[in-house]
């Protein structure tokens, strides 16, 4: 088994092919070897010899021209003959030389009009067939039915189905098997880059084992890369900050223009909001800190009445009290990035949490525009914004969305992005209850 | 009362200044070091009040100054930091530092950061003084735990509980006068609200909504409304 699946596919399928091929040929050579040997019960074998010779007395004492009516005439649903004028007989690809002997033995005179035998065809009407030469070197070809006969009948179908029957369970079954672990690396590419990189053990044929190997070395090289982003992306935000830090402390001057000052402010406000924003989305990625114990219910009701008390129309419904296990400040900030787009975008806000199972359900909604089908997933890419006319009226850099997803997926979670039918976004999340 | 002394260990020069002069104008007395070692030196010279800490800092790191100051001192220290990521805010606090400020921020939040820091400290011993002992970590009611330095809420089940600013400062100022009766003014007055209209009706709304965050698991909240008077935190506080 071990030989086998260091095979590569064409050897595989050559395999395959020769097994059939093998299967074809001794099916065949048993069935001729049956059919050699077959013998009718006399009663059977007497009754074809006395209608074979009854027909060839008729046929030889009639004159040519009548004989293709008589034949006809003579012929029966259980004993079919035909009479040909060509010396050319008519020959099935299973002879049954035993058959023939036990005819022979039961009248030899056949044996002098060349006596042939042979099983008939699928499609034909009986199941033995065989032909004559009549005295002026005509052909009379018979047919007739013989019960015991069907055993040859279905050895041949067998003989012609079965290979093919075992051909299509072995590709089936061998194209299952190498698919097997096809599917298992479709499912780990769908995860490839959601976290650190799991290689995956490598299976299957020869070249599913290579794949498997070039994906598990692309695997390293994208979290390398990523890694890489990551440490620029935080390299820059941190030897932008004392900078940023020194501007701060230098406008709060009593000489300063306090427009200008204001200004200042709110400017290097909005930077820093995005300094934080790429480490939230660098922070979700992974965390040394544990999960401990929080009341989402009071977390999600918190923000609210925090945004309502700003004059927000933010409104909370569900549960008082509901525990679950993942890390507060990445949670929050999950919820407060739903509830801000929420707001931005809709106007307004509604969240529920709820027990659902073993879940904790949080779902925030909003009566905005919502987000075209087709762009959610986008929605979900990092530094993705939907307004394409780059209108900055937001503070951002596309990462609030995927700062929820990952920060959901870090606690064991799930995120559902979709339009309400009545319009609005709504944003569900599942979180494992502690 | 002479001016709480500060030490600033920062190691970008016009930063350092800057914070300096930020200090002084607030009305601090501030002495600077560029090092970890210079930080020692000036311990050595003399107490501070406060040190305010760079996390990254050339040759030791601040959690690393952090760890043996804590070995020698008690004295109070805020770090700063250019990484402002969870889990530096998280270390920081675990090592013992009294507050996290992440860079870049204004003379009036660094202010803020270092006047509250030294006022718990000052506030906390001398409200000690009449029970004695150490100033307190954790505070007990009804199974419910309150850690003072991280101000946390956790319910009776150990899961945490999210408080806004304005409600942890009325629940402080719950537990600090346990089993009396306080008015509304006397209430906002004391938990100086944060909410930045203080109006009767905000401090209502402020108490049911901690009254409604207290009452996990069916059990009846602590907090009692005195008709026409105030309100009353009725639970048993233990501080340990």
């Amino acid at each position: 088994m071990r030989l086998f699946r260091r095979f590569g596919l064409p050897e595989r399928l050559l395999a395959v092919l020769l097994l059939a091929a093998l299967l074809d040929f001794a099916v065949n050579s048993f069935l001729f070897e049956r059919a050699n040997t077959f013998v009718l019960r006399q009663d059977d074998a007497e009754r074809i010899v006395e209608n074979l010779v009854l027909a060839t007395r008729a046929m030889e004492r009639t004159p040519a021209s009548e004989r293709q009516a008589v034949a006809a005439a003579l012929s029966s649903d259980r004993f079919a003959i035909d009479w040909t004028p060509a010396s050319s007989r008519r020959a099935g690809s299973v002879s049954l030389a035993n058959l023939r002997e036990q005819v022979l033995d039961i009248e030899p005179g056949l044996a002098r009009s060349h006596l042939e035998l042979h099983l008939e065809g699928l499609p034909a009407g009986g199941n033995i067939g065989g032909s004559v030469r009549l005295s002026d070197g005509s052909m009379l070809d018979f047919r007739t039915h013989a019960r015991s006969a069907w055993k040859l009948t279905a050895g041949r179908l067998a003989g012609l189905t079965l290979p093919t029957l075992l051909l299509a369970a072995f590709a089936w079954g061998f194209l299952r098997a190498t698919l097997m672990p096809l599917r298992e690396l479709i499912r780990a590419t769908r995860r490839l880059g959601s976290g650190l990189p799991e290689p995956l053990p490598e299976r299957g044929p020869d070249e599913l084992r290579a794949l498997i190997r070039a994906l598990n070395s692309m695997q390293q090289r994208i979290h390398q890369s990523m890694l890489e982003r990551t440490n620029t992306m935080i390299a820059i935000g941190h030897d932008l900050k004392t900078p940023l830090a020194r501007i701060l402390l230098r406008i709060d001057d009593e000489t300063l223009d306090p427009g200008v000052r204001d200004g200042i402010t709110g400017d290097i406000q909005e930077m820093r909001l995005l300094l934080e924003s790429i480490q939230a989305y660098v922070d979700s990625g992974g965390s040394e800190i544990p999960a401990e114990r929080i009341d989402i219910a009071v977390m999600a009701e918190t923000l609210i009445d925090t945004a309502a008390d700003h004059g927000a129309d933010a409104t909370y419904s569900g549960e008082t009290n509901l525990d679950i296990m993942a890390r507060p400040v990445s949670i929050r900030r999950a919820l407060g990035n739903l509830i801000e787009n929420a707001l931005h975008y809709g106007g307004n806000v509604r969240v529920a949490v709820r027990r659902n199972g073993t879940a904790a359900e949080i779902v925030v909604e909003d009566d905005g525009p919502g987000i075209p089908a087709d762009r959610i997933a986008d929605a979900l890419q990092p530094f993705f914004r939907l307004d394409t006319a780059r209108a900055r009226d937001t503070a951002g850099m596309g990462l609030g969305l995927p700062i929820v997803e990952r920060s959901v997926r870090m606690e064991g979670g799930t995120l559902d992005l979709g339009n309400r039918p009545e319009g609005g976004l709504r944003a569900t999340i599942y979180l494992p209850l502690a | 009362m002479p001016a709480p002394k500060i030490l600033l260990v920062e190691d970008d020069g016009p930063l350092r200044t800057l914070t300096a002069r930020a200090l002084r104008q607030s009305g601090f007395e501030v002495l600077t070091a560029a090092t970890g070692a210079e930080m020692w030196v000036s311990l050595r010279e003399g107490p501070v009040s406060l040190v305010v800490l760079d996390v990254m800092l050339p040759g030791t790191s601040g959690f690393d100054l952090l760890r043996r100051l804590r070995r020698e001192s008690d004295v109070p220290v805020i770090f700063i930091s250019a990484r402002g990521s969870e889990e530096d805010r998280v270390l920081g606090l675990e090592l013992g530092a009294d507050d996290y400020l992440p860079k870049p921020f204004s003379t009036r939040e660094l202010a803020a950061r270092v006047g509250a820091v030294l006022r718990r400290g000052g506030t906390d011993t001398a409200a000690d003084d009449a029970i004695a002992g150490p100033p307190p970590d954790c505070i007990r009611f009804d199974g419910w735990t309150v850690s003072v330095a991280r101000r946390e809420l956790r319910s009776p089940t150990g899961a945490m509980v999210d408080l806004t600013g304005a409600e942890y400062d009325l629940l402080a100022t719950f537990l600090g006068h346990p089993q009396r009766v306080l008015g509304r003014e006397r209430l906002i007055e004391l938990s100086r609200t944060r909410m930045g209209d203080s109006s009767d009706r905000s401090i209502d709304v402020l108490v049911s909504r901690l009254r409604r965050k207290l009452q996990a698991a069916g059990s009846a909240s602590p907090i009692v409304t005195v008709r026409g008077v105030g309100y009353m935190f009725k639970a048993e506080v233990a501080r340990s």
